[in-house]
């Protein structure tokens, strides 16, 4: 909001303001004025929920309060477009340079430190290991990257934070993590940091390739479950460094109302590469990798729904799939299923999928879902209804139909992953409505 | 029977008589310190937080003297979709009509919602000569 609002003012040189709810205007006035637009657009607030509300609700908004100052909201608007200018206001050019962060924090008690980690909300909070410089050099000695190289500028919330080799290994250390483990970390901080919206977003970390025999990645049973140190600590990396190098502090630039506990360790697991059945290539090499590389793929998205039990014979196991899937928004046609190697058996088998690509196409043909459960969608209403209002197809034809119309949302097949993990103790698998990101090759960072 | 198990079959988490000898954590290994140079027990450690930039402080433009004939832009940026802000900026025009004799209110829904940009929208204000915009509605 504040960015539109500053492009009007600046380019067409009238002041504009920001109506929003109380803690997108903390968020706006603060941390976004502060490291984003540099410019305090002044706002007024509505209550919270303003969407999805009846409309009564929002028109009864009008005529109440401005939740910022408690005067009425139309008054807080037209003062907020008549009042003179603060000098604050009025402030332009360079900033103050902000205090630069130590590379080193001051000497401390293990306790008082560890204290200092979780009061800047540097750790998941659980015990993490703390980063003394012995452990970090003994990490760096993982990669032959130096210290000092910056794999990625963080601007997400603003701030333009640079993430080098050697925070990396500063976070790859908190986590409890090995050296022989930091290459895939390095892969993984080229995707950081983690989905973070309102929304409380999940994410995925799916590792491919020899290196996950060589770390002893678990791909067979308990492949997600707290059962595996390189799954732990790989997962638990991501969360870190997110956190740190995204400067992610809760109710203040992370705003996930429920959050999402995925998010402690990320669905950090390999795909049982050697239990694929003929034909069903690996993840990695369905995107155009070798079979010898060693990659790091990342998928972001909210929900996972479990089959709660083995496949049955009475209801083929991709029906039951494809319904569950029914439930997911599709937001750019995204979904994973992950599953057992023993459910993918029985798709090749029984039910003839000789890809996994087949699958796919099978889901995007067969998958349904009402007009009205597609448009009910929040995260639809915000990125989909804009194409809708453009004319783009199939939004617009979707837009038009009755509420019982059912409609085929999963459209790009290609956005539909499979994933075999699992150590075929049942026939069971998740859906999930994770998108993936094309992979990154760990051996780039060894 | 087996503790554990004869509580699981009673229904009954193990977490729950955690204080019973019985289930008495260990106590933690110390975890191993680099040792300071004065001796003490203090250690140092290194910073995971990465200093941010702070954005170029820009000014905002003078402020208009009063609302009397003036033309307003109401930029819907479909939070959550467009529905909402609608209504609002519906009622909002209401308001200003009766309040304030000559206000015209142009609402326009953005091409990409509330991410990414659309010129049309910049342009049409420019062109129109409009003296003031308000951007929402979120929350």
């Amino acid at each position: 909001m504040s960015r539109w609002a500053k492009e009007i003012e600046m380019q067409c040189k009238i002041p504009a303001i920001g109506v929003a709810s109380s803690n997108i205007v903390h968020y706006a006035t603060g941390y976004v004025s502060k490291y984003q637009t540099g410019m305090p657009i002044r706002y007024v607030s509505v209550p919270f929920p303003f969407t999805g509300q009846p409309r009564a609700v929002d028109v009864g908004y009008v005529t109440g309060k401005d939740m910022l100052t408690g005067q009425p909201l139309m008054t807080g608007v037209i003062n907020a477009l008549t009042s003179p200018l603060t000098a604050e206001e009025k402030i332009s050019g360079a900033p103050p340079e902000e205090a630069v962060e130590p590379r080193f924090l001051s000497p401390g008690s293990e306790e008082n430190l560890r204290q200092l980690f979780d009061d800047k909300e540097w750790t998941d909070f659980n015990s993490i290991i703390l980063p003394t410089e012995k452990r970090v050099t003994a990490m760096l000695k993982g990669t032959s990257h130096k210290p000092d190289e910056v794999i990625k500028t963080i601007n997400i919330t603003g701030g333009a934070r640079q993430l080098t080799v050697e925070k990396v290994a500063i976070n790859a250390v908190m986590a409890g993590a090995s050296p022989e483990h930091f290459p895939v970390i390095l892969a993984l901080a080229t995707q950081a940091p983690f989905g973070n919206s309102t929304s409380s977003m999940a994410n995925m970390v799916v590792i491919s390739g020899p290196i996950r025999n060589r770390l002893k990645f678990n791909c067979g049973t308990n492949a997600m479950g707290p059962y595996n140190r390189s799954n732990a600590v790989v997962g638990r990396a991501f969360t870190l460094m997110s956190k740190t190098a995204g400067d992610l502090r809760n109710n203040v630039n992370a705003w996930e109302t429920l959050g999402n506990t995925m998010q402690y360790n990320n669905m950090c697991y390999g795909e049982n590469e050697e239990a694929l059945p003929d034909g069903w290539d690996p993840l990695h090499v369905e995107m155009g990798f070798k079979p010898t590389d060693n990659v790091v793929t990342v998928g972001t998205g909210w929900s996972s729904i479990a089959s709660v039990g083995a496949s049955q014979s009475i209801y083929p196991t991709h029906f039951l799939m494809r319904d569950y899937m029914s439930s997911f928004c599709a937001s750019g046609s995204a979904a994973t299923i992950v599953m057992d190697p023993t459910v993918a058996g029985l798709l090749k088998d029984t039910h003839g999928f000789k890809t996994k690509a087949q699958l796919s196409e099978w889901f995007s043909q067969n998958v349904t879902k009402t007009a009205a459960s597609y448009w009910g969608n929040g995260v639809i209403q915000s990125t989909a209804v804009p194409f809708a209002l453009q004319g783009l197809e199939p939004y617009a034809s979707w837009r038009k139909l009755p509420d019982d119309a059912l409609i085929k949302p999963f459209t790009n097949s290609k956005a539909i992953h499979v994933v075999v993990a699992g150590g075929k103790v049942q026939t069971m698998w998740f859906v999930t409505d994770f998108g993936i990101r094309r992979g990154v090759l760990i051996d780039d960072w060894a | 029977m087996e503790r554990r198990k004869m509580l699981a079959l009673l229904g009954v988490s193990p977490a729950l008589v955690a204080d019973s000898p019985a289930y008495a954590r260990t106590a933690p290994k110390a975890v191993p310190k680099d040792s300071s140079p004065d001796g003490d027990s203090r250690i140092t450690v290194m910073n995971p937080a990465i200093s941010g930039k702070l954005a170029t402080r820009v000014p905002l433009v003078p402020p208009l003297d009063s609302l009397q004939d003036k033309t307003i832009y109401m930029i819907n940026l479909s939070w959550e979709g467009p529905d909402a802000a609608n209504y609002f900026y519906g009622a909002m025009t209401e308001w200003l009509n009766k309040h304030y004799s000559g206000v015209k209110t142009i609402v326009k829904v953005t091409a990409e919602g509330m991410f990414g940009s659309d010129p049309a929208i910049l342009k049409e204000i420019i062109a129109n000569k409009a003296d003031a915009a308000i951007v929402g509605v979120a929350g």
